[in-house]
């Protein structure tokens, strides 16, 4: 190839680099054969799985349906009631636990800086990552017998306190929305306090020094120091929580489900489950054309979320 | 100088309102409490006796203390299996995709590598729109993993998220450990295994734990792909919750559903009991790796 004298050949020349270039690197690219394969097969055919939507699915004929029927479960699940009370209970009980458990891990992390204490900090900090790592089954399971109308601690208490005869939490709608969102908070406010603990380990100390010297409280230095500096990273949370609204934890949705609590409780991912495997002839058409729908509006809001982030303080997950 | 000193000072002896001390200790005793309680309650409920939970006598210490309830559920069958197919699913599928995922992480840490920006994109496409619910499970029933251990385990190797951690934790490691690797003439698979990955233990830990606790934690994809026979242990304590709540809501008061409380209770704890344990030991590496994974690449 570099033999002097030998006609420089574009043509020729160009397989050899890259041949070259796979001599050196070759080790890189066979290590992630298998993975890519892996990404391919489960993500991305699945993706394309998709189409079954638009086709009628018959039983033992493989995943992607039989015939063509356009959009005739898109108009099917559109007319459905069922449908739309699935999408607003989606959208309420998202909107509402982001509203409501949104500050709170941010209070969190800002009294767990102030604590002097620091091994009563690391005690804090290690016990409230904890639920996070627990199993949504046990804590329902925890939660259904605290509040178990027979046994639970809560009517227990109520019932020695006030005389009120026992209430069946679980199964009223109008706690479900309470109990998802208490929830949530228990799991997952020390683990989602971490991002915004690191934000204020990184303020400097002298912005604090300089407001001491001013004369702030601790409660001024809270407000006009660390709320200010932790800023950009309370905003790019917010606007990723916003991009995530359509997925709720379907998990504990589905455990918590109960057909007498279903008007509030039936979201988008119950119905699906339940179009797909839990009625009586497992609708797979009909329940990926909603996945789909329900799939395609999560992505646009996340793009949108992603894109508003980048633009405005130049962060986005990617 | 003198005065600004003091003024320095004025303010540190105002900072130690004692007040706001107290109701700061306060509140993070109270979260403490909120995050124990509960498996307090729990746990007393598992050893007190049926007679006790029976009177409601049972708070957050066990009345007339016996382990019957444990002793039931390990006569229990099903529980053993349970709990055996578990320890499998996570201990292989943890195995399995932290290798997957190691594989994949070092060559897309690589920037300059060719290709390596466009696999990045698929990886970071399929973490906002994936398949949904019903193609995923149509695929795997189609591939005949349905009703087999590998269905539990090889669907799950790669996790999007805990792969991005891992790249942005390989890129953090020193360029010139590679290159004195390379010049001592080391290749690829050399450099992973001797030089990166022994560097790497707190993130391996990291996504380690994250991906052990989903496999020990999951019910539903054993809900959807599994004969009972295979259940995970997880969804045997969702299958014993719900039956048993009925028994018990059913029947009121009676001898029946106070034993139930206690083996529902000491089913909750024997299937909590191997993450609580874990999780003090790992808890030291996760923060260090997932602030190093978040800093972006």
């Amino acid at each position: 190839m570099e033999r002097p004298g030998a006609k420089p050949d574009p043509r020729g020349k160009r397989p050899a680099a890259w041949r070259r270039y796979l001599g050196v690197h070759w080790e890189l690219y066979a290590m992630m054969l298998l993975p890519l394969a892996h990404l391919l097969l489960f993500k991305y055919l699945p993706m394309f799985g998709n189409i079954l939507a638009f086709r009628r699915f018959r039983p033992l004929t493989g995943p992607y349906g039989v015939s063509w029927v356009g959009f005739r479960y898109f108009e099917q699940f559109l007319g459905m009631p069922d449908f739309w009370r699935a999408f607003s209970n989606t959208l309420t009980l998202s909107l509402m636990n982001l509203v409501l458990n949104f500050p709170v891990p941010i209070i969190f992390a800002i009294l767990l800086n102030e604590l002097r204490s620091l091994r009563f900090k690391k005690l804090v900090q290690t016990v409230s990552y904890m639920p996070r790592f627990i199993s949504t089954v046990v804590v329902i399971s925890i939660l259904t017998e605290l509040l178990s109308p027979s046994s639970g601690a809560l009517n227990r208490l109520l019932q020695s306190l006030t005389g009120q005869p026992p209430v069946y939490y679980m199964n009223e709608p109008q706690y479900f929305r309470s109990l998802y969102i208490l929830t949530d908070m228990w799991q997952y406010t020390g683990w989602s306090a971490i991002v915004y603990l690191a934000a204020i380990t990184g303020v400097s100390g002298d912005l604090f020094e300089a407001a001491r010297i001013d004369g702030a409280s601790r409660f001024q230095q809270i407000l006009y120091v660390t709320l200010p500096s932790i800023l950009p990273t309370i905003m790019v949370m917010l606007i990723l929580k916003v991009g995530y609204l359509m997925s709720l934890g379907f998990e504990k949705v589905l455990l918590m489900y109960t057909p007498s609590n279903a008007t509030v409780s039936d979201i988008i991912d119950t119905y699906v489950y339940r179009m797909g495997f839990a009625s009586n002839t497992n609708q797979y058409s009909y329940a990926t054309a909603i996945g789909l729908f329900s799939g395609i509006i999560g992505l646009v809001l996340v793009s949108a979320s992603n894109l508003i982030s980048r633009r405005l303080t130049g962060e986005s997950i990617y | 100088m003198a005065a600004p000193f003091q003024r320095v000072r004025r303010g540190r002896i105002r900072d130690h309102s004692p007040v706001l001390d107290i109701i700061l200790y306060l509140s993070m005793v109270i979260a403490l409490l909120v995050c124990v309680l509960p498996f307090l309650y729990i746990i007393a409920m598992s050893l007190s006796s049926s007679q006790a939970i029976l009177n409601n006598r049972v708070t957050l210490w066990p009345v007339g203390a016996n382990v019957e309830a444990y002793r039931q559920i390990f006569a229990y069958p099903n529980f053993f299996q349970a709990y055996q197919n578990t320890i499998t699913y996570t201990f292989f599928g943890t195995l399995i995709a932290l290798t997957m995922m190691t594989l994949f992480a070092y060559p897309l840490s690589k920037r300059a590598l060719k290709g390596q920006k466009a696999v990045m994109r698929l990886v970071v496409f399929s973490m906002f729109f994936s398949g949904g619910l019903i193609p995923n499970f149509l695929l795997v029933s189609n591939l005949k993993l349905t009703g087999t251990v590998y269905g539990m385990i090889i669907p799950f190797a790669i996790n999007q998220f805990n792969l991005i951690i891992l790249i942005n934790f390989f890129r953090s490691l020193p360029e010139e450990l590679e290159e004195a690797a390379r010049i001592d003439g080391l290749r690829y698979f050399g450099i992973l295994v001797r030089i990166v990955l022994p560097l790497s233990t707190a993130a391996l830990a990291t996504i380690g734990l994250y991906t052990a606790v989903f496999f020990w934690n999951d019910w539903f994809y054993g809900l959807i792909y599994l004969e009972s026979r295979l259940y995970p242990v997880m969804l045997l304590l969702r299958n014993i919750v719900n039956g048993s709540a009925m028994v018990g809501e059913a029947s009121g008061v009676g001898e029946k559903s106070s034993v139930a409380i206690a083996v529902k209770s000491a089913v909750i704890i024997t299937s909590t009991l191997p993450i609580i344990l874990l999780y003090p030991f790992l808890q030291r590496y996760f923060i260090k790796g997932m602030l190093v994974g978040a800093v972006k690449g």
